[in-house]
This record gives structure tokens, C-alpha cells and sequence, in this order.
């Protein structure tokens, strides 16, 4: 085991993007069922320039990508599973929300697939979510599978894994990126689509080059002996827990042999067409009723991403705890890649909302985790890395800021 | 008196569109400053008194400004005045907007506010509204002479100019049930109710009208 | 208080065809229900674009002002307002009596206020002391609430203010503020049409004119918000900046429709 410094490994000394808002302090996606909170964080990298990866990214995205040729593989893998005999075709999970709502509609309508739309539940909807998500259904005209986990277990695991890694949102990451293969095991649909890579955001640059997603977040070779859910084993979670193996199955990866029978294949939307989540935005507003948020959400300034959890602003407050980077942080630095806003007004932006504690569902999460406020307060308290945080004055404060 | 051009000195006394109005006006005389200064106005050939603002918020500008009797020393020379919207009201006798306010005095009469009317127009009176000849040809031989009868231009305004003297009514315009005085007229000294410099190329045609008058006066 | 019957039997005003743009820095943007920021065209272009196509006025706000905390670009107005003679509205993180002098010396005829006077309600007065009446509007932006209300929304339509928009209205007016710009964050940038409803309580409770805003769309439905609720002018944006129709068409289809218009 690496001897960490700092909590989770993070680089010491923190540094910020030159080009946008985000910190080499961003941790790179996980794979979430290994995570026993003791494992050092690959983080986002740096060039020698100062600019990070993701900025990388998008300049390339906009300089290098034939987006015309992409399009026309793209039209040569839906010519290849397109099914005409009234079956479905390929899977798109999502949740209502702008970047499914284009998702959706443009496979179906500008490309001709027949997807089946699936969603794994939000934790706790919101009023505008479920709308969101009804609106997807009735007003983009989708087929939609709704799962939603067994609640007890779902809460467990939320809970366990706030306890033991400050990542309330780990059974919801786990879940959503299950549920399309689960489904596509299911139904024979082994074509999915989900909307972008998530190394657009900062994970390894040469993952941007490869259509479809790495088959570890959603497979394993793996036994049940380490395989970990909020952070404790499936082993102890069945031994000491009470739950039971089979009430764990939707947290469950699938074996790479099923994979490779059946050829599920997940790929990249992103890949194909030029992902620009504000447009996103407008096309979902004008082709299946999406709406924003009447105002923006805790902790940032937007008013149209990922609003359909009440849990979710945790999951963004807990990031801000664990790397010094809230949700202004992320809104910002996509909206700067994507040309929307400039670095100083994202740096506007973020010293105004990044470290704004969500107040409006904190009973709630509470409640839904089963905690009181001090165990709350003591959980944050002990994800803080000294290298991030000092306390001064009885306040905790992080040690520095973007400009 | 300077050889060929004139120098026309737009009054900033703290209160008024002034990029507006140099802009526009700019557009027909390169001969054009924007001044405070009792000896730059006491020397110009023609002044514009801008108008956005309270009358007396605006008699206070001039007041602190020492303009006041800059002014109406200028407006007895009968040198050419152009007076717009606040500008043109603070040349009457008095104000009555936030109490009983002294005016420049320049054109005897008062600036009140709008009656209440039957019909359901608003105040402030603010849009695109005609103006017309007080009587049939009362326009010739002014700044009014190229200006069609009903033609178009842009008022904001919650106050209205009563001149003691009919003589002095140039333009009226119709808002609500009644009749207002839109131009006046004393001398070479103009007033506009409303905003040549924003009524569109209608209203540059009364600023050029101006200019051109000031030329020949000078 | 008239009822609309009358307003109907004696509304010969011209009604005022108004085009918004939302500025951004640079940039003229567009969002819908007030969020989102696509670039839809260059300041000076559209402002003397839609002055040459027969505008009114124009309404120039920086949406993003209050948002980021920074201050109005005065410089970006001088060069819009350089070639604009119809009268221009400014508004947008305007915070003090100097930005309003400023703004006034930069191009601006009238001025609109939101963010700042929601917060210190005050500054209306002092400003309509300084200014007159007939220079400052009020700009509200209003969401419908469960409850039926209408609240009010700052920072560019982000930040929840749990105030009722038309008792603001009301207060604003006997602040002194001279006129009304209203936005329906429900229908800005929808093209589905006016809210009526919320337009007709702003115009019954107000002495003062009524810019209405949000949601203009086809050129009927426009027509059929005039005929519903007679405001003294009307603001549009999405449907010109993405060419739907041109301020001329706008205006001859409502001459031809029996309403005054300036042509």
C-alpha cells in the first residue's frame, strides 16, 4: 500500500488549469467496486504548459477530430444493428435530462434507431426531475424502463458509503452504469449508447480516441471476495450487514464471459458527434420538453445540469470536501472548454457559489442516510486532507482558491 | 466669430443623454464640444440644453455649475437655443415637479404635470407620438420647416410646458384627451418636448434644421 | 381602476415594437427560460439591424452582469449606440447613480434596473429624484410558483427571491420607477406565446406603460397577447435574432390587424 501524505494521495501542492477552473486536485473516474477508500486517486493530469487534460481535449476536439468522418461511422454502426422488424435496437440510458433528452432524440430521429430507454432511479427525484423525466417519455416519445432498487439496501449502501467514503453517490454511479448492460443481458439489445466519455472531463487523453466505454466499469473477473460497495466487502456486507447476496444484484458487475457471448458493446455518443452539453440543452428544450431549473442549483450557477437528485448536491459537496472542488468548479471548466464562458468569469463564478453548502435538501439526506447532523459534521470533518483545509478562527477554510 | 463653422456647445449641467445627443448632432457639424464652462457656453455660437432628468434635479446642475446666469445672458443675446425635453422645460418660468422650482425664465410660462385623462392613456407619456402646427403654416421659416405635418417622434416624458403666450407654441401633439405644446418657439430659442436626437432620421432632419439655422445666424 | 373594455374603445397609442438584446461580453446571446448562452450575433450588427428595420426602441441588457459580479461595459455601448437613433434602454448591473450617468453618457436614454433595487428598493427612489420617472424602468423577471403567485428572480433569472413580483410591481411604482419591463421566465425563448396571464395582472395593476417580454413566437400569437392584454409595447428576441420574422413584418401584420403601429 502507498504510504499517502495527503488523504487519498492527491498532489500536494495545488495547482489550477491555466485555461480552465478545475485543480489537479480532480479525481479520474473510478472503478467504483474496488474502492475500499484506501486506494491513492489517479487525478486529472497537466501538461508541461499548465493546461490540463480536459483542455487538451477540447482544443483537440476542435482543431483535430474530422467530425464528418466521425458521423459517418457513426452512421455505418447504426446501419450495422439497426433492426426493422419493430425490435429494439440499442439501449440509452439516462434520466430525462438535457444530454439523454439529445441523446434520445437525435439516435431516433436524424439516425433512424429504435432505442429502448432506460433509467435507473435518481436516490431522492425532484419535483422538476420526474418531470424531466416524464417529459422525455411523453414529449420526446421514448419506450422507458424505470428500475428502481430495492430502497433499504439502496440507503445502506448510500450510507455506508458516506461513513467510510465521504461518496454518498457511489450506489447511484455503480447502478446507472450496470443497468444498461443488465438490461441489454436482458432484452438481446447489445448495442448501447451513452452520451459522453467521461475523459472528456480529465480522464486519460488517449481514452477520447476509442469509441466505446472500458468494459472494468461495468464487468469484472473479479470474485465476490473483493468486490467492495461502500467501501466494505460483499463479504461482510452479507456477514455483518444482513443483506443478502441476492439483494445486492443490481450492484453487481457482470462477468466478462457474458460479455463477450453476447457482444454487448457500449459506445460513446460523444465519440461520434461533436458533445456540447449546452446545446444539449436547447435541443432538449425544443424536441422533448426538457426545462431547467427555475434557479440554479446549490453550489453552482447553472440551472440545467443534473437536477433531478436530491441527493446529488452531496455527492458534489463531498468532492468539495475531498478535493477542494465543488460544483461551480465542474460547471464552469465544461462551460470554458465548451466556449460558452471565459476563465475569469468562471473564476467569478466559482469564488460566488463553489463552496455554497446545499441547505435545501440537507434534512433530507439526513434522513435518507439515517444520520444526525453531528455525525454528519464529523464525517466531512475527517475527509479534509490538511493539504486543503485549515481551520482557522473555529472555521474551516480551504487554503486556496482559483484566479 | 469663427470663419466658416459653427460652434455649437452642448450644456452638461450633470443631468442628460449627452453620447446621444452629440452623436446625432455630430452628424451634421464637426463644430461641436460638450462644456460646463461658463466662458466656453458665454462664447458659443449656439447652445443645446439636453434633457434627461428632473427639473429640479437639472436646476441644481446649473445651479452648482454657475450656469444659470450664463444661460439666460445667452438666451438675451438671441443667440439660437436648443432645448431638449428637460432642457426645453427648464427655459420656462417654473417647475412643479418635486414642489415649486424657479426655472430659467427664458419663455414665460410653467412645466406641470400631465391631467389625469378619461381614456386609459399612461403616464409618463412615453413611445411615438405625431406632432402638428400649432396653425397652418406657423412651421415656415423655422427649425420645423422640413418636418411633416404628423410625422412621428419619440416623447418620455411625465410633464408637460404651458406657455403663458400662444405665440410661443410651434408643434402641439395629442396624449390623452388633450392637446400639449410639443415645440416652442421665442426667438431663435427652440424647445422640443420630445427627442430629435432618438425620433429616427425624422428627427435628425429637426437637428439639422438647427444647425443649418445656426449657420445662417451666424 | 379602468377595465379592459375601455382601455380597448381608446388604445390609439402606437404600441412600441422593442428588439432585447441580452448582452454578453462581447456577444449578443440567447438563452431559454433564462438559461443558456449561445451566441446569436454581434451587438452593433443587430442593434443596427433592427434600428434600420423600424424599431422603436431598443432594450440592451448585460444579463450576466449581476450574475458575475462585474460592471456594465459602457464602452460596448458607446460603439453600439453610435449609430442608433431611436431611444435605447440600458440596463444590467447597474448599481449606483454613477452607473446611470455613466450609462446616460455612454448612450442609454432610459435605464432598467433589477438585481440591485430588488436588494436595496431605495436606490429607486434616489435614482427617479436624480433622473425622473420617465428614465427608469423596473425590469422583473417572473416565474409562475405552485401556488399560483408569480416571484421574482435576479442575477440573470438564477437567484430565488421569494418575493411576490406584482406586489414588487406595486411598490417599485410608488418608489416612482416610470415604466414596467416584464419577463415570463416560462416563456422567454420558448416561442409558445406570451403568459397572458401574468402580463394582464402587471397591466391592471400598473398607471405606468407595460414593456411585456418572453415568449413571442408566431406572428399570431403576438397579435393574440395584444388583443388580450393592450400593452403599451412589446420586447421580443428569439424570434428575431433567429429570423423568424422582421420587425416590419411584425408591425405591418399588426396594422393590418386594426392596431397602431409606428411605420
Amino acid at each position: 500500500m502507498v504510504k499517502m501524505v495527503t488523504t487519498y494521495g492527491l498532489p500536494t501542492k495545488v495547482v489550477y488549469c491555466k485555461k480552465c477552473v478545475i485543480s489537479n486536485q480532480r479525481p479520474n473516474s473510478t472503478v467504483e467496486f474496488k474502492s475500499t477508500g484506501k486506494i491513492k486517486k489517479t487525478t486529472i493530469g497537466f501538461g508541461k504548459d499548465g493546461v490540463c487534460d480536459a483542455c487538451r481535449f477540447a482544443d483537440y476536439k476542435v482543431t483535430k477530430i474530422d467530425w464528418e468522418k466521425r458521423e459517418k461511422e457513426l452512421i455505418a454502426l447504426c446501419n450495422k444493428y439497426r433492426r426493422n422488424d419493430g425490435y429494439y435496437d440499442c439501449i440509452i440510458p439516462g434520466s430525462g435530462g438535457k444530454d439523454s433528452g439529445f441523446t434520445a432524440h437525435i439516435l431516433k430521429n436524424k439516425y433512424g434507431m429504435n432505442p429502448l430507454t432506460v433509467t435507473w432511479a435518481p436516490h431522492l427525484y425532484t419535483e422538476i426531475g420526474w418531470n424531466n423525466q416524464m417529459s422525455w417519455i411523453q414529449v420526446g416519445g421514448f419506450d422507458n424502463i424505470l428500475f428502481t432498487p430495492n430502497g433499504i439496501v439502496h440507503r445502506l449502501l448510500t450510507k455506508l458509503a458516506f461513513e467510510n467514503l465521504l461518496h454518498p453517490f457511489q450506489p447511484f454511479i455503480i447502478g446507472q452504469r450496470l443497468i444498461a448492460p443488465k438490461l441489454a443481458l436482458l432484452y438481446n439489445i447489445p448495442l448501447i449508447f451513452y452520451g459522453e466519455n467521461q475523459a472528456e472531463y480529465g480522464n486519460r487523453f488517449e481514452e477520447n480516441d476509442i469509441p466505446t466505454m472500458n468494459e472494468e466499469f461495468f464487468a469484472h473477473r473479479i470474485t465476490l471476495n473483493n468486490l467492495y460497495l461502500g467501501g466494505i466487502s460483499a463479504k461482510t456486507l452479507v456477514r455483518e450487514k444482513k443483506i443478502a447476496i441476492t439483494d445486492l444484484n443490481p450492484y453487481l458487475p457482470i462477468p466478462y464471459s457474458e460479455i463477450k457471448k453476447h457482444h454487448i458493446k457500449v459506445h460513446y455518443l460523444g465519440y461520434y458527434l461533436k458533445w456540447d452539453p449546452q446545446e444539449n440543452y436547447y435541443y432538449s428544450v425544443e424536441n422533448t420538453g426538457f426545462v431547467a431549473n427555475n434557479q440554479r442549483t446549490e453550489g453552482s450557477y447553472s440551472k440545467y445540469s443534473s437536477i433531478d437528485d436530491k441527493i446529488d448536491p452531496f455527492h458534489y459537496y463531498t468532492t468539495l470536501i475531498k478535493f477542494g472542488i465543488g460544483r461551480a468548479t465542474y460547471d464552469a471548466s465544461q462551460e470554458i472548454r465548451n466556449g460558452k464562458i471565459t476563465r475569469e468569469e468562471g473564476v467569478a463564478l466559482v469564488r460566488r457559489y463553489d463552496q455554497e453548502f446545499p441547505a435545501k435538501y440537507f434534512k433530507e439526506f439526513l434522513e435518507y442516510i439515517d444520520i444526525n447532523e453531528n455525525t454528519f459534521w464529523k464525517h466531512i470533518d475527517s475527509g479534509r486532507s490538511s493539504h486543503l483545509w485549515k481551520k482557522r478562527a473555529g472555521k474551516w477554510r480551504l487554503s486556496h482558491r482559483v484566479s | 466669430m469663427k470663419k466658416g463653422g459653427t460652434k455649437i456647445v452642448i450644456v452638461d449641467y450633470g443631468v442628460g443623454n449627452l453620447f446621444s445627443l452629440a452623436n446625432a448632432v455630430g452628424l451634421f457639424t464637426r463644430d461641436l464640444v460638450i462644456s460646463e464652462d461658463a466662458n466656453t457656453i458665454n462664447n458659443a455660437e449656439a447652445i443645446i440644453l439636453p434633457g434627461v432628468g428632473a427639473f429640479k434635479a437639472g436646476m441644481e446642475g446649473l445651479k452648482i455649475r454657475n450656469l444659470i446666469g450664463t444661460i439666460k445672458a445667452f438666451a438675451k443675446t438671441n443667440r439660437p437655443i436648443l432645448g431638449i425635453c428637460l432642457g426645453a422645460q427648464l427655459m420656462l418660468t417654473k417647475g412643479y415637479e418635486f414642489g415649486e422650482i424657479e426655472g430659467l425664465d427664458i419663455i414665460a410660462g410653467k412645466v406641470i404635470p400631465f391631467p389625469k385623462f378619461k381614456n386609459a392613456d399612461k403616464v409618463p407619456h412615453i413611445g411615438w407620438n405625431k406632432i402638428f402646427p400649432f396653425n397652418k403654416g406657423r412651421w415656415n421659416d423655422t427649425i420645423m420647416r422640413s418636418t411633416g405635418v404628423n410625422m412621428h417622434v419619440y416623447f418620455v416624458h411625465s410633464y408637460i410646458i404651458e406657455t403663458k403666450n400662444k405665440d410661443n407654441i410651434l408643434a402641439l401633439t395629442k396624449y390623452g384627451d388633450m392637446n400639449f405644446a410639443s415645440v416652442i418657439k421665442k426667438g431663435n430659442i427652440y424647445g422640443c418636448q420630445f427627442h430629435p436626437e432618438k425620433s429616427g432620421p425624422d428627427g435628425l432632419t429637426i437637428i439639422d434644421e438647427f444647425i443649418k439655422f445656426v449657420k445662417i445666424n451666424g | 381602476m379602468k377595465n379592459n373594455q375601455s382601455i380597448k374603445k381608446s388604445s390609439k397609442k402606437n404600441i412600441r415594437i422593442i428588439p432585447r438584446l441580452d448582452i454578453k461580453g462581447p456577444n449578443v446571446v440567447k438563452g431559454i427560460n433564462l438559461e443558456g448562452l449561445r451566441v446569436v450575433g454581434d451587438p452593433v450588427e443587430l442593434a443596427y439591424k433592427y434600428y434600420n428595420d423600424g424599431a422603436d426602441e431598443i432594450l440592451y441588457l448585460d444579463i450576466v452582469a449581476s450574475l458575475y459580479q462585474r460592471n456594465f461595459d459602457f464602452d460596448l455601448l458607446k460603439s453600439v449606440s453610435k449609430k442608433i437613433f431611436v431611444p435605447t434602454t440600458v440596463g444590467g448591473g447597474i448599481r449606483s447613480l454613477n452607473d446611470i450617468t455613466n450609462a446616460l453618457r455612454a448612450g442609454a436614454d432610459k435605464i432598467a434596473i433589477n438585481t440591485y433595487a430588488v436588494h436595496h428598493p431605495e436606490f429607486i427612489a434616489e435614482a427617479v429624484h436624480k433622473f425622473g420617472s420617465q428614465c427608469i424602468a423596473l425590469s422583473v423577471e417572473a416565474k409562475k410558483t405552485n401556488d399560483g403567485h408569480w416571484e421574482t428572480y435576479t442575477d440573470g433569472g438564477r437567484e430565488k427571491t421569494d418575493i411576490d413580483s406584482i406586489e414588487w410591481i406595486k411598490k417599485s411604482i410608488s418608489l416612482g420607477v416610470g415604466e414596467i419591463i416584464i419577463t415570463s421566465i416560462d416563456q422567454d425563448g420558448a416561442k409558445r406565446g406570451f403568459n397572458l396571464e401574468l402580463t394582464n395582472k402587471v397591466i391592471a395593476i400598473s398607471p405606468v406603460p407595460v414593456i411585456v417580454c418572453g415568449g413571442a413566437g408566431s406572428l399570431d400569437s403576438v397579435k393574440k397577447m395584444v388583443e388580450t392584454c393592450h400593452p403599451e409595447a412589446i420586447s421580443a428576441a428569439s424570434v428575431f435574432h433567429y429570423r423568424d420574422y422582421s420587425i416590419s413584418d411584425l408591425k405591418r401584420y399588426l396594422k393590418q390587424n386594426g392596431y397602431n403601429v409606428r411605420l
